[in-house]
């Protein structure tokens, strides 16, 4: 059995590729459409997931016979030479299977033109970013996410005013009364997402949340095919602890939000309870574009169901300048030209 | 013997009929001159440039140039001339008089309205600075023409733009207002954040078990409103009330 999977048409023996409009497998050779069970019939081979297969670093493409090095994470990849989608086995064998998963929704070419546009928005970032170069080197990945459900008790006490202001005769009144208000409940979280992967900034994952959770289904191999794939670096139980802060801030805004008809109110003591985590392995659709910029790592990552991009923007301090001074420019002449229309 | 009379006769005509020239005093509405000191083709073109003024600007301009100011100083006499003779455009009575006062020597501008405060005192050390040089000379009707040049070219559009680009004011506050934009502009965001407490809360998963609304105390404060006695009595520094109750902007030089 090799290590290495991969993914071929039944009519002409090219590869297979998940296609994320169709929401199909497509041969890119022959065009020739495959839904799942007509893929699984096709490639023949039992894949017993459940038991741990041999990992290894160093893969043959069966295509051309290539060398892939595949580093630790690399769950699914291309081979450089002939573009043929692999799928590693052993990174999706033993506690290494997801269970569940998200397809990709938004195809290559959107995820450009969503970068395109977001990018242009930056006044400041340098023109590099906005390259064609740079913006074909877009890559459809797999994230690895650790999706939680958890059950969370909450309290929360704090000192609450009401204010009335009115005025008569020469004075003016504040009347404020004062309010102990305490809340508590409790809430069943769902599906709470943390990614897995060391390489992904959890500041900007963050940010491309929620998945629409209704798409989720369960895990097959054959939807890497097409895609890069990552498996997790980030063990259950430190995504927990990232879950948790996530979820006391959930409860808290939660029963604030049912404290009403104050003008102030502030917290003076809180109790957050989380119990029952249960977790669930999923991957999860990303597009990723990375760029560097003056010896710095940019990442911006779009949600491959979504399309909501999120990412940190260089500043080009050239621009900045240019900017400023244009705009200066512009102001002192209305000033000049606008202000005497007036005086 | 009768031609010789007839010839006396018609140059004592003639004589009487030259010097009545000189004894009428031509003046028109904001020329006054009563020491006849301009000719007539002069009142009238400064009488032009003056209602070319009062339409554009809405500014009324008058010259007046008299030895007998009535007792008065000349501020005294320039602001009532102004006042009693009914001059100044809208409600305010904006304008500006030019007094020549030969007997005290003195040159005095008395602004009104909104006069005051476009010509504030150094603008007008400027136009003394313009027309005292001529009445020294005695040349009168230069120094006319230079109030009134003056007045109408500092007036105009261009001129005000670019006194207004090379104040130090406006640098300050383009650079200012440039550099709060772009550093704004340059916390770009990271992206928006669009999950809040109900993302990932289950259905129908919350449920409030504990609702405490406790009144603790009450306090009342007030605070006395300062009745605002409007201060300043308008027009700022530099001004003064006329016997007419008005008030006037000025200043004046000797010549």
């Amino acid at each position: 059995m090799s290590a290495v999977k991969e993914y071929r048409c039944p009519n002409c023996g090219a590869g297979v590729g998940f296609d994320p409009i169709l929401q199909h497998w497509k041969c890119s050779f022959c065009n020739s459409e495959f839904n799942k069970n007509q893929l699984k019939t096709a490639s023949d081979i039992k894949d017993n997931l459940d038991e741990p297969v041999e990992d290894l670093n160093l893969y043959h493409c069966s295509s051309c016979g290539a060398e892939l090095i595949a580093d630790d994470t690399t769950s699914a990849t291309f081979c450089l030479y002939c573009r043929n989608h692999s799928v590693i086995k052993s990174r999706f064998s033993g506690r290494f299977k997801p269970e569940k998963l998200i397809t990709f929704r938004i195809t290559k070419e959107q995820a450009k033109d969503i970068y395109k546009k977001w990018i242009k928005k930056k006044i400041f970032a340098p023109s590099i970013f906005k390259n064609k170069e740079e913006i074909d080197k877009i890559t459809g990945v797999y994230a690895p996410y650790w999706l939680f459900d958890c059950i969370t008790n909450g309290y929360i006490e704090g000192q609450a005013t009401r204010v009335r202001t009115w005025t008569s005769g020469n004075y003016k009144y504040t009347n404020t009364k004062y309010y102990r208000v305490v809340r508590g409940g409790n809430s069943k979280y769902s599906k709470v997402p943390v990614d897995g992967s060391n390489k992904l900034d959890d500041n900007i994952m963050n940010l491309i949340e929620p998945y629409n959770y209704n798409a989720i289904t369960d895990f097959s191999m054959e939807y890497m095919s097409g895609f890069f794939a990552e498996k997790y670096d980030v063990e259950a139980h430190e995504a927990e602890m990232s879950m948790r802060k996530k979820v006391e801030k959930f409860i808290e805004d939660r029963l604030r939000s049912t404290v009403v008809g104050y003008s102030t109110f502030n917290i003076t003591q809180k109790s957050i309870n989380i119990s029952d985590c249960a977790h669930k392995y999923a991957m999860m659709p990303v597009y990723l574009i990375n760029n560097k910029y003056k010896e710095k790592n940019h990442i911006f990552i779009i949600n491959g169901q979504t399309g909501k991009i999120a990412g940190e923007t260089p500043i080009s301090l050239l621009r900045q300048i240019g900017f400023g001074i244009g705009l200066a420019l512009i102001i002192w002449l209305s000033i000049g030209f606008g202000g005497a229309l007036f005086v | 013997m009768y031609k010789k009379l007839g010839f006396l006769l018609l140059s004592i005509i003639f004589v009487f009929l030259i010097g009545s020239q000189k004894l009428y005093a031509y003046e028109s509405h904001n020329v006054k001159d009563y020491l006849n000191y301009l000719t007539e083709k002069e009142v009238n073109n400064l009488q032009r440039s003056i209602d070319k003024i009062k339409e554009k600007h809405d500014l009324e301009l008058v010259i007046v140039i008299t030895d007998d100011t009535e007792g008065k100083s000349s501020m005294e006499f320039a602001d009532d001339y102004y006042d009693y003779n009914g001059y100044g455009v809208g409600d305010d009575h904006s304008g500006l008089l030019l007094l020549i006062d030969m007997n005290a020597r003195v040159a005095w501008i008395s602004t009104t309205g909104s006069a005051i405060v476009f010509f504030d005192n150094s603008k007008i050390d400027e136009i003394l600075d313009k027309v005292t040089p001529y009445l020294t000379d005695g040349r009168y009707y230069n120094a006319s023409k230079a109030f009134v040049n003056f007045v109408r070219s500092d007036l105009s559009y261009f001129y005000r733009a670019l006194s207004m680009l090379f104040s130090l004011q406006s640098i300050l506050i383009a650079i200012v207002i440039s550099l709060i934009v772009t550093i704004i502009l340059s916390i770009s965001s990271k992206g928006k954040v669009t999950v809040d407490s109900r993302t990932y809360e289950e259905a129908g998963g919350f449920k409030l078990d504990v609702v405490k609304d406790q009144f603790i105390r009450e306090t009342t404060t007030r605070v006395k409103i300062e009745t605002s006695s409007s201060s300043g009595g308008g027009g700022g520094g530099g001004t003064h009330i006329g016997s007419s109750g008005r008030s006037h902007g000025g200043g004046g030089r000797s010549f």
